[in-house]
């Protein structure tokens, strides 16, 4: 089993009257750049510290133009990583492919990031949010097939010889050459998000890459997602590695559960009330209209339309309290979907800085090591075809 | 009522769901982003004196085929087809909105085949300065989404007819023919936001005698648009409808229809 430590770096400073969406229409008068310096300076040392405290890697996001994720670069933020780190996995949940074209740019600066940090980058392919097709105006009906062909493209950019031609109904491309190539080999470790679309998880099971959820969902959402990721694997004639699987999941640690609770309760609500507001946008065509019946039947199952801190931690939407309760409350969620890769972000919404690092502290100190006596064995890697042999 | 019938026909391999009735010379309608294709007063007061011809274009309500659509080009040679399916020659062409794009870029690029144009309360161009309504919202993450599109869309926002064009609550039956409606308008007109850059510089070459008909409490286009193509459009007139919204053919059928009728049947 490996652990991550997951930051969106979000803006924690949207006033209290403020109650617009926190995305693409979220003034960005409302962005301080002098506090966004300060900001940037504490959320890269916090990733950093991760490695002392003896995490396998981190993970960085990408979203645009929105108070929920300050890092619409997540490739920057994996380039200083890169230097300031010595031993972790720099997971880039992000490089929406259908925002880059020619995507021949994602295919470089991923090489870049994995020759610079010695081989230690896993590259996240994504769709993008649906508000992400607002910000950057590309058409939502077409996110599917932009991403398949940039995938398509960005792969044999990595693989084959160049250079090579590429010709597809998005990108035509005469000459594909990239320099730096990747440093693993054949390729990083290829890790896909997903909202639990049967058609990605069958891809992705088909790809043998790792799929990731996506945060904020009711723990029994995870569970049959993840259930629906095996049996796929199974239909392509293999058991999937534990290493193939990806729990994101929010964690608050202090000293005892009431403690817990009075210093994270109001951030949390922040989060879920102001900087989840407008991340459910649904552009047209971004998924199919029957996939898209099917989450709004689901939406009810979604952190935002949960209103009471006990529905909160009974659906394991966050774990929250002591270090013996945040153990037992993770083991938990862990029995139940089995993930090889467990994803925790410490730094939730206005969270005090000092309040997220000590969380982590304490979770590094009193819960990571039984964490791993626990499931280490169980969930560890089974290598398993050629994209899975770039995992070190 | 007139006489009209409804078909599934079969074009380029893809269902093209068509309703047709009336009697006289062809007169094809375009519809809306709203794909309105139920058979409505409106077009029983076109048919009185014309072969009404009204497909959903497609990937709208039952029409398929949207994944050849990627432009509005693609939708100009989808009906050029259609046209040639239907064994029709020369024909008037009455678009709204989308559709009344899809008819601007019609004759102004196959301007043989079009008799006459009537332009009803068309997207298509930009206007530098004018900031337009996001139409791509959905009521889940905008439940005052609605009761806005109906203010924008009718002079009379509280009318039956405004309630029932643009409910509250999309009855649970219609959810996925209107997701389909707003997949299929969003093809071609997410970005640029419902116009075509080169549109207005080919309208010159628009040859049929051109009506713009547009209401004039139109709060989604307002009347500068109209304005706009008929300065671009030679020769063409333009007809302004009193206490009319977005969408004339729905709020004032009987104007309407009456404005279309006289223009089309003019010597």
């Amino acid at each position: 089993m490996r652990i991550f430590q997951f930051h969106l770096m979000s803006w924690p400073f949207l006033p209290a009257a403020y109650d617009g969406p926190a995305w693409v229409w979220c003034p960005n008068e409302l962005y301080d750049p002098k506090e966004g310096h300060k900001l940037y300076q504490e959320y890269l040392s916090q990733l950093e510290a991760a490695e002392d405290l003896g995490f396998d890697g981190v993970c960085v996001n990408e979203h645009h133009q929105n108070a929920y994720g300050n890092m619409p670069s997540p490739n920057l933020m994996a380039a200083v990583l890169a230097r300031t780190t010595k031993r972790i996995k720099i997971a880039v949940i992000g490089n929406a492919l259908p925002m880059y074209n020619p995507p021949v740019r994602i295919a470089e600066e991923y090489a870049m990031i994995d020759v610079m940090s010695g081989g230690r980058l896993i590259a996240g392919l994504v769709v993008g949010g649906g508000p992400e097709y607002f910000s950057y105006g590309i058409n939502p009906t077409q996110a599917r097939e932009r991403f398949h062909e940039a995938h398509d493209l960005i792969l044999q950019a990595w693989t084959q010889p160049g250079p090579t031609s590429f010709q597809g109904k998005y990108t035509q491309l005469r000459y594909m050459n990239i320099w730096p190539r990747p440093l693993q080999q054949p390729h990083p470790p290829v890790w896909i998000p997903g909202a639990g679309s049967l058609e990605t998880i069958d891809w992705v099971a088909k790809m043998r890459y790792a799929y990731m959820g996506i945060p904020y969902f009711h723990i029994d959402v995870f569970r049959k997602t993840m259930d629906l990721f095996r049996q796929a694997c199974q239909k392509y004639g293999y058991e999937a590695s534990p290493e193939q699987m990806g729990f994101p999941l929010g964690i608050y640690v202090s000293d005892s559960d009431e403690q817990a609770r009075r210093e994270f309760e109001p951030h949390l609500w922040y989060f879920v009330r102001k900087l989840m507001k407008g991340l459910s946008l649904n552009p047209p065509g971004y998924t199919s209209p029957q996939s898209m019946m099917r989450m709004f039947l689901a939406l009810n199952q979604f952190l935002p339309h949960v209103s009471t801190w006990e529905e909160v931690l009974a659906g394991r939407y966050m774990v929250v309290g002591s270090p013996e309760t945040v153990l037992e409350s993770v083991s938990d969620a862990i029995e139940k979907t089995m993930c090889g890769n467990m994803l925790f972000g410490f730094q939730i919404g206005s969270l005090p800085t000092a309040l997220g690092s000590r969380s982590m502290e304490l979770f590094a100190r009193h819960v990571m090591p039984e964490l791993r006596r626990r499931f280490g064995d169980r969930l560890s890697a089974r290598t398993q075809g050629p994209a899975l042999q770039g995992v070190r | 009522m007139a006489d009209h019938k409804k078909e599934v026909v079969l074009l380029n391999g893809y269902p093209v769901e068509l309703m047709r009735g009336g009697q006289g010379r062809p007169l094809l309608y375009l519809h809306s982003a709203a794909g309105e294709m139920t058979w409505m007063p409106f077009h029983d007061l076109l048919a009185a004196g014309h072969d009404v011809i009204a497909a959903a274009h497609p990937g709208f309500s039952n029409s398929e085929g949207l994944d050849r659509i990627d432009h509005m080009e693609d939708l100009v040679i989808h009906y050029l087809d259609l046209l040639d399916h239907l064994g029709v020659g020369q024909v008037d062409v009455v678009g709204l909105s989308l559709g009344g794009w899809l008819a601007a870029e019609l004759a102004s690029r196959n301007r043989e085949r079009v008799r006459r144009l009537v332009l009803v309360d068309a997207a298509g161009l930009y206007l530098p300065g004018f900031d337009q309504f996001e139409f791509f919202q959905d009521p889940i993450s905008n439940p005052g989404f609605p009761a806005e599109m109906r203010r924008r869309c009718f002079h009379d926002p509280n009318s039956e007819i405004a309630r029932s064009f643009i409910p509250d609550q999309i009855p649970m039956d219609q959810i996925l023919m209107a997701l389909r409606a707003r997949q299929a308008t969003a093809r071609v007109a997410w970005n640029p936001y419902f116009y075509n850059p080169k549109l207005k510089t080919r309208l010159y070459r628009v040859k049929a005698p051109t009506l713009i008909l547009w209401g004039e409490s139109d709060g989604l286009l307002p009347p500068d648009f109209a304005r706009a193509y008929q300065a671009l459009i030679p020769g063409s007139e333009l007809k302004m409808l009193e206490k009319c919204g977005h969408m004339p053919p729905i709020e004032r059928p009987e104007e309407f229809a009456k404005a279309v009728g006289e223009f089309l049947d003019r010597n």
